[in-house]
Protein backbone atom coordinates (compact mmCIF):
# COMPACT_ATOMS: atom_id res chain seq x y z
CA UNK A 1 0.00 0.00 0.00
CA UNK A 2 2.85 2.47 0.98
CA UNK A 3 4.13 1.87 -2.61
CA UNK A 4 1.42 2.69 -4.02
CA UNK A 5 0.89 5.87 -2.37
CA UNK A 6 4.40 6.67 -3.05
CA UNK A 7 4.16 6.15 -7.00
CA UNK A 8 1.03 7.94 -6.89
CA UNK A 9 3.01 10.72 -5.44
CA UNK A 10 5.79 10.28 -8.17
CA UNK A 11 3.41 11.06 -11.04
CA UNK A 12 1.26 13.22 -8.90
CA UNK A 13 4.47 15.63 -8.66
CA UNK A 14 5.37 15.52 -12.78
CA UNK A 15 2.12 16.02 -13.69
CA UNK A 16 1.91 19.15 -11.59
CA UNK A 17 5.12 20.07 -12.86
CA UNK A 18 4.23 19.47 -16.81
CA UNK A 19 0.71 21.70 -16.06
CA UNK A 20 2.55 24.43 -14.10
CA UNK A 21 4.85 24.85 -17.26
CA UNK A 22 2.06 24.36 -19.63
CA UNK A 23 -0.17 27.06 -18.08
CA UNK A 24 2.54 29.18 -18.42
CA UNK A 25 2.88 28.83 -21.98
CA UNK A 26 -0.34 29.51 -22.87
CA UNK A 27 -0.39 32.44 -20.46
CA UNK A 28 2.31 33.48 -22.86
CA UNK A 29 1.26 32.45 -26.11
CA UNK A 30 -2.68 32.66 -25.75
CA UNK A 31 -3.00 36.29 -26.24
CA UNK A 32 -1.02 36.66 -29.54
CA UNK A 33 -3.26 33.28 -30.82
CA UNK A 34 -6.54 35.36 -29.91
CA UNK A 35 -5.05 38.75 -30.74
CA UNK A 36 -4.25 36.90 -34.37
CA UNK A 37 -7.44 35.26 -34.77
CA UNK A 38 -9.46 38.95 -34.03
CA UNK A 39 -7.37 40.24 -36.94
CA UNK A 40 -7.71 37.72 -39.44
CA UNK A 41 -11.77 37.65 -38.95
CA UNK A 42 -11.47 41.75 -39.12
CA UNK A 43 -9.45 41.15 -42.37
CA UNK A 44 -11.82 38.77 -44.10
CA UNK A 45 -14.59 40.78 -43.38
CA UNK A 46 -13.42 43.96 -44.88
CA UNK A 47 -12.47 42.20 -48.20
CA UNK A 48 -15.74 41.31 -48.15
CA UNK A 49 -17.44 44.83 -48.26
CA UNK A 50 -14.41 47.52 -48.65
CA UNK A 51 -16.96 50.20 -48.34
CA UNK A 52 -17.64 50.03 -44.67
CA UNK A 53 -15.15 50.80 -41.86
CA UNK A 54 -16.63 49.41 -38.64
CA UNK A 55 -18.20 46.46 -38.26
CA UNK A 56 -21.25 45.12 -36.07
CA UNK A 57 -21.85 40.97 -35.11
CA UNK A 58 -25.89 41.01 -35.28
CA UNK A 59 -27.23 39.19 -32.42
CA UNK A 60 -30.56 38.65 -33.28
CA UNK A 61 -32.39 35.37 -32.77
CA UNK A 62 -34.22 35.50 -36.29
CA UNK A 63 -30.07 35.39 -37.62
CA UNK A 64 -28.55 32.93 -35.65
CA UNK A 65 -30.98 30.23 -35.79
CA UNK A 66 -31.39 30.32 -39.16
CA UNK A 67 -30.31 27.11 -40.95
CA UNK A 68 -27.15 27.40 -43.15
CA UNK A 69 -26.28 30.34 -41.08
CA UNK A 70 -23.12 30.98 -39.18
CA UNK A 71 -22.94 34.19 -38.26
CA UNK A 72 -23.56 37.73 -39.98
CA UNK A 73 -22.25 41.48 -39.58
CA UNK A 74 -23.51 44.89 -39.89
CA UNK A 75 -20.72 47.12 -41.61
CA UNK A 76 -21.16 50.64 -40.57
CA UNK A 77 -20.12 54.02 -42.41
CA UNK A 78 -20.64 57.40 -40.96
CA UNK A 79 -23.01 56.23 -38.33
CA UNK A 80 -24.84 54.42 -41.73
CA UNK A 81 -25.18 51.05 -42.37
CA UNK A 82 -23.89 50.66 -45.64
CA UNK A 83 -24.22 46.55 -46.17
CA UNK A 84 -23.78 43.50 -44.23
CA UNK A 85 -21.02 40.50 -44.41
CA UNK A 86 -22.75 36.39 -43.68
CA UNK A 87 -20.64 33.75 -43.20
CA UNK A 88 -22.74 30.37 -44.35
CA UNK A 89 -21.75 26.39 -44.12
CA UNK A 90 -23.65 24.44 -46.87
CA UNK A 91 -22.84 20.74 -47.27
CA UNK A 92 -20.28 20.16 -49.62
CA UNK A 93 -18.69 17.11 -50.90
CA UNK A 94 -16.46 16.27 -47.74
CA UNK A 95 -18.75 17.96 -45.14
CA UNK A 96 -19.29 21.50 -44.40
CA UNK A 97 -17.77 24.65 -46.55
CA UNK A 98 -17.75 27.89 -45.39
CA UNK A 99 -18.98 30.48 -48.06
CA UNK A 100 -19.01 34.33 -46.97
CA UNK A 101 -20.79 36.82 -48.40
CA UNK A 102 -21.03 40.84 -48.73
CA UNK A 103 -23.87 42.53 -49.27
CA UNK A 104 -24.80 45.90 -49.88
CA UNK A 105 -28.11 47.31 -48.76
CA UNK A 106 -29.19 47.57 -51.67
CA UNK A 107 -28.75 43.80 -52.30
CA UNK A 108 -25.61 43.69 -54.50
CA UNK A 109 -22.95 41.11 -53.54
CA UNK A 110 -19.55 43.12 -53.24
CA UNK A 111 -17.75 40.12 -52.16
CA UNK A 112 -17.70 36.19 -51.87
CA UNK A 113 -15.10 34.06 -50.57
CA UNK A 114 -14.44 30.53 -49.51
CA UNK A 115 -13.76 29.79 -45.74
CA UNK A 116 -12.63 26.72 -44.37
CA UNK A 117 -13.10 23.44 -46.31
CA UNK A 118 -11.77 19.71 -47.06
CA UNK A 119 -12.81 19.01 -50.59
CA UNK A 120 -10.76 17.44 -52.72
CA UNK A 121 -7.82 19.06 -53.77
CA UNK A 122 -7.45 20.37 -57.64
CA UNK A 123 -10.96 19.30 -58.35
CA UNK A 124 -13.52 20.48 -55.85
CA UNK A 125 -11.34 23.13 -53.96
CA UNK A 126 -11.41 25.08 -57.21
CA UNK A 127 -14.59 26.76 -56.00
CA UNK A 128 -12.22 29.22 -54.25
CA UNK A 129 -10.78 30.36 -57.23
CA UNK A 130 -11.46 33.67 -58.45
CA UNK A 131 -12.62 32.07 -62.22
CA UNK A 132 -15.70 30.43 -59.90
CA UNK A 133 -16.29 32.38 -56.82
CA UNK A 134 -15.96 35.95 -59.09
CA UNK A 135 -19.22 34.73 -60.92
CA UNK A 136 -21.15 36.31 -57.74
CA UNK A 137 -19.82 39.75 -57.79
CA UNK A 138 -21.75 42.91 -58.68
CA UNK A 139 -24.97 40.89 -58.81
CA UNK A 140 -28.33 41.67 -57.08
CA UNK A 141 -29.07 38.40 -54.22
CA UNK A 142 -33.01 39.14 -55.44
CA UNK A 143 -32.05 36.64 -58.27
CA UNK A 144 -31.91 33.14 -56.91
CA UNK A 145 -28.39 31.75 -58.14
CA UNK A 146 -28.94 28.63 -59.39
CA UNK A 147 -25.72 25.83 -60.97
CA UNK A 148 -25.81 25.35 -64.87
CA UNK A 149 -22.95 22.96 -66.56
CA UNK A 150 -23.45 25.26 -69.68
CA UNK A 151 -22.52 29.08 -70.63
CA UNK A 152 -24.42 30.67 -68.46
CA UNK A 153 -27.25 33.02 -70.07
CA UNK A 154 -28.84 34.86 -67.12
CA UNK A 155 -28.02 36.55 -64.36
CA UNK A 156 -28.56 34.01 -61.97
CA UNK A 157 -26.34 31.25 -64.26
CA UNK A 158 -23.10 30.04 -61.97
CA UNK A 159 -21.38 27.55 -64.05
CA UNK A 160 -20.17 24.82 -62.37
CA UNK A 161 -17.06 23.74 -61.73
CA UNK A 162 -15.71 20.67 -63.81
CA UNK A 163 -16.28 17.51 -62.11
CA UNK A 164 -17.19 19.15 -58.90
CA UNK A 165 -21.07 19.67 -59.02
CA UNK A 166 -21.71 18.89 -55.56
CA UNK A 167 -19.16 21.16 -54.08
CA UNK A 168 -20.52 23.90 -56.78
CA UNK A 169 -23.99 23.36 -55.68
CA UNK A 170 -22.80 23.88 -52.08
CA UNK A 171 -21.41 27.39 -52.81
CA UNK A 172 -24.62 28.44 -54.45
CA UNK A 173 -26.83 26.93 -51.58
CA UNK A 174 -24.21 29.46 -49.63
CA UNK A 175 -25.03 32.39 -51.50
CA UNK A 176 -28.65 31.65 -51.80
CA UNK A 177 -28.94 30.97 -47.76
CA UNK A 178 -27.52 34.57 -47.21
CA UNK A 179 -29.52 36.57 -49.66
CA UNK A 180 -32.96 34.72 -48.29
CA UNK A 181 -31.30 35.79 -45.17
CA UNK A 182 -30.92 39.71 -46.35
CA UNK A 183 -34.25 39.43 -48.31
CA UNK A 184 -36.29 38.25 -44.81
CA UNK A 185 -34.64 39.25 -42.25
CA UNK A 186 -31.75 42.01 -42.80
CA UNK A 187 -33.79 44.40 -45.04
CA UNK A 188 -36.42 44.73 -42.38
CA UNK A 189 -34.17 45.21 -39.46
CA UNK B 1 -30.03 13.55 -32.99
CA UNK B 2 -32.10 11.85 -35.52
CA UNK B 3 -31.96 8.45 -36.87
CA UNK B 4 -30.76 9.79 -40.28
CA UNK B 5 -28.20 11.78 -38.99
CA UNK B 6 -26.74 8.61 -36.84
CA UNK B 7 -27.26 6.83 -39.82
CA UNK B 8 -25.18 9.32 -42.06
CA UNK B 9 -22.63 9.67 -39.22
CA UNK B 10 -21.68 5.97 -39.15
CA UNK B 11 -21.77 5.32 -42.84
CA UNK B 12 -19.33 8.66 -43.09
CA UNK B 13 -17.13 7.02 -40.32
CA UNK B 14 -16.81 3.42 -41.61
CA UNK B 15 -16.52 4.27 -45.37
CA UNK B 16 -15.98 7.77 -47.12
CA UNK B 17 -13.69 8.60 -43.97
CA UNK B 18 -12.46 5.47 -43.18
CA UNK B 19 -10.03 6.27 -40.16
CA UNK B 20 -7.43 4.10 -41.77
CA UNK B 21 -7.63 4.90 -45.52
CA UNK B 22 -8.40 8.20 -45.70
CA UNK B 23 -7.39 9.55 -42.47
CA UNK B 24 -3.94 8.41 -41.76
CA UNK B 25 -4.96 7.14 -38.54
CA UNK B 26 -3.99 4.02 -36.92
CA UNK B 27 -1.43 3.42 -39.47
CA UNK B 28 1.27 0.93 -37.11
CA UNK B 29 -1.18 -1.50 -36.52
CA UNK B 30 -2.88 -1.61 -39.91
CA UNK B 31 0.66 -2.53 -41.06
CA UNK B 32 2.67 -4.49 -37.90
CA UNK B 33 -0.86 -7.00 -37.01
CA UNK B 34 -2.29 -7.31 -40.62
CA UNK B 35 -0.08 -10.70 -41.79
CA UNK B 36 -3.14 -13.13 -40.93
CA UNK B 37 -6.86 -12.87 -40.82
CA UNK B 38 -7.18 -14.23 -37.33
CA UNK B 39 -4.77 -11.57 -35.29
CA UNK B 40 -6.37 -9.13 -37.55
CA UNK B 41 -10.07 -9.52 -36.58
CA UNK B 42 -8.63 -9.68 -32.89
CA UNK B 43 -6.64 -6.22 -33.20
CA UNK B 44 -10.07 -4.89 -34.85
CA UNK B 45 -12.16 -6.62 -31.75
CA UNK B 46 -9.57 -4.83 -28.87
CA UNK B 47 -9.83 -1.84 -30.71
CA UNK B 48 -13.56 -1.44 -31.22
CA UNK B 49 -14.34 -1.56 -27.71
CA UNK B 50 -11.15 0.51 -26.47
CA UNK B 51 -12.91 3.19 -28.94
CA UNK B 52 -16.25 2.85 -27.57
CA UNK B 53 -15.08 3.27 -24.27
CA UNK B 54 -12.71 6.12 -24.62
CA UNK B 55 -14.82 8.33 -26.97
CA UNK B 56 -17.10 8.11 -24.42
CA UNK B 57 -15.05 9.02 -21.25
CA UNK B 58 -12.66 11.90 -23.55
CA UNK B 59 -16.01 13.63 -24.17
CA UNK B 60 -16.95 13.41 -20.05
CA UNK B 61 -13.38 14.85 -19.07
CA UNK B 62 -13.59 17.63 -21.84
CA UNK B 63 -16.92 18.51 -20.64
CA UNK B 64 -17.48 17.70 -17.32
CA UNK B 65 -13.18 19.16 -16.25
CA UNK B 66 -12.13 21.22 -18.85
CA UNK B 67 -14.47 23.34 -19.99
CA UNK B 68 -15.70 24.30 -16.82
CA UNK B 69 -12.08 24.73 -15.57
CA UNK B 70 -11.17 26.45 -18.69
CA UNK B 71 -8.55 24.50 -19.21
CA UNK B 72 -8.69 22.97 -22.93
CA UNK B 73 -5.24 23.49 -23.53
CA UNK B 74 -4.20 20.72 -21.39
CA UNK B 75 -6.30 18.24 -23.64
CA UNK B 76 -3.60 16.02 -25.22
CA UNK B 77 -2.16 15.48 -21.87
CA UNK B 78 -5.28 14.63 -20.19
CA UNK B 79 -6.67 12.46 -23.26
CA UNK B 80 -3.49 10.50 -23.54
CA UNK B 81 -3.52 9.64 -20.00
CA UNK B 82 -7.25 8.88 -19.58
CA UNK B 83 -6.80 6.08 -22.72
CA UNK B 84 -3.70 4.48 -21.28
CA UNK B 85 -5.04 3.84 -17.49
CA UNK B 86 -8.57 2.92 -19.62
CA UNK B 87 -6.46 0.64 -21.89
CA UNK B 88 -4.62 -0.68 -18.54
CA UNK B 89 -7.81 -1.41 -16.70
CA UNK B 90 -9.63 -2.64 -19.73
CA UNK B 91 -6.78 -5.02 -19.69
CA UNK B 92 -7.16 -6.09 -15.78
CA UNK B 93 -11.10 -6.51 -16.10
CA UNK B 94 -11.11 -8.56 -19.30
CA UNK B 95 -8.06 -10.89 -17.19
CA UNK B 96 -10.44 -11.26 -14.01
CA UNK B 97 -13.69 -12.21 -16.01
CA UNK B 98 -12.77 -13.76 -19.44
CA UNK B 99 -9.18 -15.23 -19.42
CA UNK B 100 -10.13 -17.21 -23.08
CA UNK B 101 -11.31 -13.21 -23.85
CA UNK B 102 -7.86 -12.10 -22.84
CA UNK B 103 -5.59 -14.82 -24.46
CA UNK B 104 -6.86 -13.43 -27.60
CA UNK B 105 -6.88 -9.76 -26.87
CA UNK B 106 -4.49 -9.23 -24.25
CA UNK B 107 -1.46 -9.32 -26.58
CA UNK B 108 -3.17 -5.97 -28.59
CA UNK B 109 -3.87 -4.70 -25.41
CA UNK B 110 -0.40 -2.70 -24.52
CA UNK B 111 -0.69 -1.45 -27.99
CA UNK B 112 -3.52 0.36 -28.43
CA UNK B 113 -2.48 3.40 -25.94
CA UNK B 114 0.01 4.04 -28.54
CA UNK B 115 -2.59 3.69 -31.45
CA UNK B 116 -3.20 7.35 -32.97
CA UNK B 117 -6.89 6.15 -33.99
CA UNK B 118 -7.84 6.45 -30.48
CA UNK B 119 -6.39 9.69 -29.26
CA UNK B 120 -7.34 11.01 -32.82
CA UNK B 121 -10.85 9.67 -32.22
CA UNK B 122 -11.21 11.69 -28.85
CA UNK B 123 -9.79 15.13 -30.54
CA UNK B 124 -12.11 15.03 -33.84
CA UNK B 125 -15.52 14.07 -31.73
CA UNK B 126 -14.44 17.78 -29.85
CA UNK B 127 -13.24 19.30 -32.89
CA UNK B 128 -16.78 18.25 -34.75
CA UNK B 129 -18.33 19.41 -31.63
CA UNK B 130 -20.77 16.26 -31.47
CA UNK B 131 -22.51 15.41 -28.46
CA UNK B 132 -22.21 12.65 -26.58
CA UNK B 133 -24.27 9.76 -28.39
CA UNK B 134 -22.45 11.47 -31.77
CA UNK B 135 -19.20 11.22 -30.32
CA UNK B 136 -20.23 7.71 -29.11
CA UNK B 137 -21.60 6.02 -32.76
CA UNK B 138 -18.32 8.14 -34.46
CA UNK B 139 -16.41 5.55 -32.27
CA UNK B 140 -17.89 2.60 -33.05
CA UNK B 141 -18.05 3.52 -36.80
CA UNK B 142 -14.12 4.89 -36.73
CA UNK B 143 -13.78 1.35 -35.21
CA UNK B 144 -16.01 -0.71 -37.00
CA UNK B 145 -14.14 0.87 -40.06
CA UNK B 146 -10.50 0.58 -38.75
CA UNK B 147 -11.76 -3.29 -38.05
CA UNK B 148 -12.75 -3.78 -41.66
CA UNK B 149 -9.93 -1.81 -43.37
CA UNK B 150 -7.57 -4.25 -40.98
CA UNK B 151 -9.66 -7.67 -41.50
CA UNK B 152 -9.38 -6.98 -45.58
CA UNK B 153 -5.99 -6.19 -45.55
CA UNK B 154 -4.90 -9.03 -43.72
CA UNK B 155 -6.83 -11.05 -46.11
CA UNK B 156 -5.15 -9.91 -49.25
CA UNK B 157 -1.98 -10.14 -47.50
CA UNK B 158 -2.01 -14.32 -46.80
CA UNK B 159 -2.48 -14.43 -50.53
CA UNK B 160 0.24 -12.35 -51.80
CA UNK B 161 2.73 -14.76 -49.78
CA UNK B 162 2.11 -17.70 -52.35
CA UNK B 163 2.88 -15.67 -55.13
CA UNK B 164 6.44 -14.07 -56.27
CA UNK B 165 7.23 -10.43 -55.32
CA UNK B 166 10.15 -8.74 -56.79
CA UNK B 167 13.06 -9.07 -54.18
CA UNK B 168 13.46 -5.46 -53.38
CA UNK B 169 9.20 -4.82 -52.77
CA UNK B 170 9.34 -7.70 -50.67
CA UNK B 171 7.50 -7.44 -47.21
CA UNK B 172 6.75 -3.53 -46.36
CA UNK B 173 7.46 -2.03 -50.12
CA UNK B 174 4.49 -4.92 -51.66
CA UNK B 175 2.30 -3.73 -48.10
CA UNK B 176 2.53 -0.16 -48.90
CA UNK B 177 1.21 -0.62 -52.46
CA UNK B 178 -1.68 -3.16 -51.36
CA UNK B 179 -2.45 -0.51 -49.25
CA UNK B 180 -2.64 2.43 -52.23
CA UNK B 181 -4.86 0.04 -53.96
CA UNK B 182 -7.25 -0.02 -51.27
CA UNK B 183 -6.93 2.97 -50.46
CA UNK B 184 -8.26 4.20 -53.93
CA UNK B 185 -10.86 1.34 -54.24
CA UNK B 186 -12.26 3.30 -50.85
CA UNK B 187 -12.38 6.66 -52.76
CA UNK B 188 -14.91 5.46 -54.60
CA UNK B 189 -16.83 5.78 -51.53
CA UNK B 190 -16.80 9.89 -51.17
CA UNK B 191 -19.68 12.00 -51.80
CA UNK B 192 -21.66 8.69 -50.57
CA UNK B 193 -22.71 11.21 -47.15
CA UNK C 1 28.97 5.10 -27.93
CA UNK C 2 30.91 8.16 -30.05
CA UNK C 3 28.59 10.92 -30.42
CA UNK C 4 28.98 10.70 -34.21
CA UNK C 5 27.93 7.01 -34.62
CA UNK C 6 25.22 8.26 -32.32
CA UNK C 7 24.07 10.76 -34.70
CA UNK C 8 24.88 9.22 -37.94
CA UNK C 9 22.88 6.28 -36.33
CA UNK C 10 19.41 8.29 -36.07
CA UNK C 11 20.30 10.04 -39.62
CA UNK C 12 20.57 6.79 -42.19
CA UNK C 13 21.60 3.65 -40.64
CA UNK C 14 18.58 3.12 -38.16
CA UNK C 15 16.36 5.55 -40.16
CA UNK C 16 13.14 6.00 -38.26
CA UNK C 17 10.87 5.68 -41.38
CA UNK C 18 12.61 3.62 -44.07
CA UNK C 19 14.47 0.94 -41.75
CA UNK C 20 12.45 1.20 -38.16
CA UNK C 21 9.08 1.79 -39.43
CA UNK C 22 8.33 4.32 -36.34
CA UNK C 23 6.08 7.40 -36.74
CA UNK C 24 3.55 6.21 -40.22
CA UNK C 25 1.08 7.95 -39.02
CA UNK C 26 1.84 11.40 -39.20
CA UNK C 27 4.35 10.48 -42.30
CA UNK C 28 1.93 9.10 -44.95
CA UNK C 29 -0.70 12.04 -43.81
CA UNK C 30 1.08 15.16 -44.12
CA UNK C 31 3.26 14.74 -46.96
CA UNK C 32 0.91 16.08 -49.66
CA UNK C 33 3.80 18.86 -49.70
CA UNK C 34 7.64 18.81 -49.30
CA UNK C 35 6.97 22.32 -46.84
CA UNK C 36 4.08 20.03 -45.04
CA UNK C 37 6.72 17.58 -44.77
CA UNK C 38 9.70 19.03 -43.36
CA UNK C 39 7.35 21.39 -40.96
CA UNK C 40 6.23 17.94 -39.57
CA UNK C 41 9.39 16.29 -39.42
CA UNK C 42 10.89 19.51 -37.53
CA UNK C 43 8.29 19.70 -34.90
CA UNK C 44 8.46 16.25 -34.36
CA UNK C 45 12.25 16.53 -33.51
CA UNK C 46 11.57 19.70 -31.53
CA UNK C 47 9.14 16.86 -29.00
CA UNK C 48 11.95 14.73 -29.09
CA UNK C 49 14.74 16.70 -28.23
CA UNK C 50 12.92 17.81 -25.26
CA UNK C 51 11.66 14.71 -24.31
CA UNK C 52 14.74 12.97 -24.60
CA UNK C 53 16.61 15.46 -22.78
CA UNK C 54 14.29 15.86 -19.65
CA UNK C 55 13.72 11.94 -19.03
CA UNK C 56 17.64 11.34 -19.14
CA UNK C 57 17.76 14.18 -16.47
CA UNK C 58 15.03 12.69 -14.32
CA UNK C 59 15.76 9.00 -15.24
CA UNK C 60 16.73 8.56 -11.83
CA UNK C 61 13.98 9.79 -9.49
CA UNK C 62 11.30 7.33 -11.67
CA UNK C 63 10.63 3.79 -10.33
CA UNK C 64 10.47 1.50 -13.23
CA UNK C 65 6.59 0.69 -12.53
CA UNK C 66 5.27 4.13 -13.46
CA UNK C 67 7.92 5.32 -15.89
CA UNK C 68 5.40 4.55 -19.32
CA UNK C 69 2.89 6.63 -17.89
CA UNK C 70 5.68 9.50 -16.77
CA UNK C 71 6.91 9.50 -19.91
CA UNK C 72 3.89 10.00 -21.61
CA UNK C 73 3.31 12.79 -19.45
CA UNK C 74 6.49 14.34 -20.36
CA UNK C 75 6.21 13.75 -24.01
CA UNK C 76 2.64 15.36 -23.72
CA UNK C 77 3.90 18.32 -22.11
CA UNK C 78 6.61 19.43 -24.99
CA UNK C 79 3.96 18.26 -28.19
CA UNK C 80 1.13 21.19 -26.17
CA UNK C 81 3.98 23.02 -26.02
CA UNK C 82 5.15 22.96 -29.61
CA UNK C 83 1.24 23.07 -30.46
CA UNK C 84 0.97 26.57 -28.62
CA UNK C 85 3.94 27.76 -30.08
CA UNK C 86 3.44 26.93 -33.84
CA UNK C 87 0.01 28.27 -33.28
CA UNK C 88 0.82 31.72 -31.94
CA UNK C 89 4.12 32.10 -34.24
CA UNK C 90 3.71 29.94 -37.50
CA UNK C 91 0.19 29.66 -38.15
CA UNK C 92 -0.15 28.48 -41.32
CA UNK C 93 1.95 25.29 -40.41
CA UNK C 94 -0.61 24.78 -37.42
CA UNK C 95 -3.80 24.74 -39.83
CA UNK C 96 -2.01 22.43 -42.31
CA UNK C 97 -0.82 20.06 -40.08
CA UNK C 98 -3.87 20.15 -37.70
CA UNK C 99 -5.09 16.86 -35.67
CA UNK C 100 -1.35 15.41 -36.15
CA UNK C 101 0.07 17.87 -34.05
CA UNK C 102 -1.25 16.74 -30.67
CA UNK C 103 -0.78 12.73 -32.37
CA UNK C 104 2.47 13.81 -32.25
CA UNK C 105 2.22 12.64 -28.60
CA UNK C 106 1.65 8.82 -29.81
CA UNK C 107 4.23 8.72 -32.56
CA UNK C 108 5.92 5.88 -31.38
CA UNK C 109 9.18 6.94 -32.40
CA UNK C 110 9.00 9.30 -29.55
CA UNK C 111 8.06 6.76 -26.83
CA UNK C 112 10.54 4.34 -28.12
CA UNK C 113 13.81 6.62 -28.20
CA UNK C 114 12.63 7.53 -24.91
CA UNK C 115 12.36 3.85 -23.27
CA UNK C 116 15.27 2.23 -25.33
CA UNK C 117 17.89 5.41 -25.32
CA UNK C 118 17.38 8.16 -23.32
CA UNK C 119 16.58 6.58 -20.09
CA UNK C 120 19.58 4.66 -20.21
CA UNK C 121 21.74 7.12 -21.50
CA UNK C 122 23.43 10.58 -20.24
CA UNK C 123 21.55 13.89 -21.23
CA UNK C 124 24.31 14.68 -24.11
CA UNK C 125 24.16 11.55 -25.59
CA UNK C 126 20.35 12.54 -25.23
CA UNK C 127 20.06 15.02 -27.31
CA UNK C 128 22.79 14.24 -29.61
CA UNK C 129 20.17 10.81 -30.62
CA UNK C 130 17.48 13.08 -30.40
CA UNK C 131 18.87 15.40 -33.24
CA UNK C 132 20.17 12.51 -35.02
CA UNK C 133 16.53 10.63 -35.24
CA UNK C 134 14.75 13.72 -35.70
CA UNK C 135 16.58 15.11 -38.56
CA UNK C 136 16.30 11.28 -39.93
CA UNK C 137 12.70 11.26 -39.70
CA UNK C 138 12.83 15.05 -40.87
CA UNK C 139 15.02 14.03 -44.04
CA UNK C 140 12.43 11.12 -44.77
CA UNK C 141 9.44 13.14 -44.56
CA UNK C 142 10.95 15.90 -46.80
CA UNK C 143 12.22 13.25 -49.11
CA UNK C 144 8.43 11.99 -49.67
CA UNK C 145 6.75 15.33 -49.93
CA UNK C 146 8.98 16.64 -52.61
CA UNK C 147 8.41 13.70 -54.75
CA UNK C 148 4.55 13.52 -53.60
CA UNK C 149 4.59 17.48 -54.34
CA UNK C 150 6.68 17.14 -57.58
CA UNK C 151 4.42 14.40 -59.09
CA UNK C 152 1.43 15.05 -57.36
CA UNK C 153 0.92 19.10 -58.52
CA UNK C 154 4.28 19.79 -60.28
CA UNK C 155 5.82 21.94 -57.94
CA UNK C 156 8.41 22.10 -55.20
CA UNK C 157 8.11 23.96 -51.99
CA UNK C 158 5.51 25.51 -53.17
CA UNK C 159 7.87 26.72 -56.88
CA UNK C 160 6.25 25.33 -60.05
CA UNK C 161 9.11 23.37 -61.76
CA UNK C 162 7.68 22.03 -64.49
CA UNK C 163 5.80 23.58 -67.40
CA UNK C 164 2.25 23.95 -68.75
CA UNK C 165 3.10 20.80 -70.17
CA UNK C 166 3.10 18.70 -67.36
CA UNK C 167 -0.17 17.15 -66.06
CA UNK C 168 0.45 16.40 -62.65
CA UNK C 169 -1.16 13.02 -61.45
CA UNK C 170 -3.47 14.66 -58.68
CA UNK C 171 -3.86 11.23 -56.72
CA UNK C 172 -0.30 11.54 -55.75
CA UNK C 173 -1.34 14.39 -53.41
CA UNK C 174 -4.31 12.16 -51.84
CA UNK C 175 -4.32 9.42 -49.96
CA UNK C 176 -3.83 6.89 -52.06
CA UNK C 177 -0.62 8.45 -53.49
CA UNK C 178 0.88 8.52 -49.98
CA UNK C 179 0.87 5.00 -49.69
CA UNK C 180 2.28 4.01 -53.62
CA UNK C 181 5.11 6.92 -53.08
CA UNK C 182 6.51 5.50 -49.62
CA UNK C 183 5.97 1.67 -50.88
CA UNK C 184 7.87 2.62 -54.33
CA UNK C 185 10.80 4.88 -51.48
CA UNK C 186 10.95 1.80 -49.26
CA UNK C 187 12.19 -0.96 -52.20
CA UNK C 188 14.34 2.21 -53.52
CA UNK C 189 16.04 2.40 -50.43
CA UNK C 190 16.04 -1.89 -50.04
CA UNK C 191 17.58 -1.58 -53.34
CA UNK C 192 19.80 0.92 -52.41
CA UNK C 193 21.37 -0.86 -49.12
CA UNK C 194 21.30 -4.63 -50.51
CA UNK C 195 23.73 -3.61 -53.23
CA UNK C 196 26.00 -2.65 -50.50
CA UNK C 197 25.77 -5.29 -48.67
CA UNK C 198 26.44 -7.00 -51.90
CA UNK C 199 29.89 -5.08 -52.61
CA UNK C 200 30.82 -5.46 -49.04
Amino acid sequence: MREVIKLGLILLVITSIAAFVLGITNEVTQPIIDQRLHLQNVEAIKALLPEAEEFELIEDENVTNRSLIVEAYMGIKNGEVVGYTVKTNPNGYNGRVEVLVGITVDGEIVGAKIGQHAETPGLGSKIADAAYIGQFFNKIVSVGFGSTKDVPTTDGDIQVVTGATVSSDAVVDGVNAAGALFEEVLVNR
Amino acid sequence: MSVTSIFLLLVSSILVNNFVLSRFLGICPFLGVSKQVETSIGMGMAVTFVMAMAALITYIVQVAILIPLELEYLQTIAFILVIASLVQFVEMVIEKISPTLYQSLGVFLPLITTNCAVLGLAILNIQMELNLLGAVIHGIGAAIGFSLAIVLFAAIRERLELYNVPEVFKGFPIALITASLMSLAFMGFAGLV
Amino acid sequence: MKLGRIFTRGLVFDNPVFVQLLGMCPTLAVTNSAENGMAMGLATTAVLLGSNLVISLIKGFIPSKIRIPAFIVVIATFVTMVGMILNAYFPGIYESLGLFIPLIVVNCLILARAESFASKSSPVNSIVDGIGMGLGFTVALTILGIVREFSGAGSIFGFAVMGEFFHPARIMTMPPGAFLALGLLAALYNRITSKELNEL
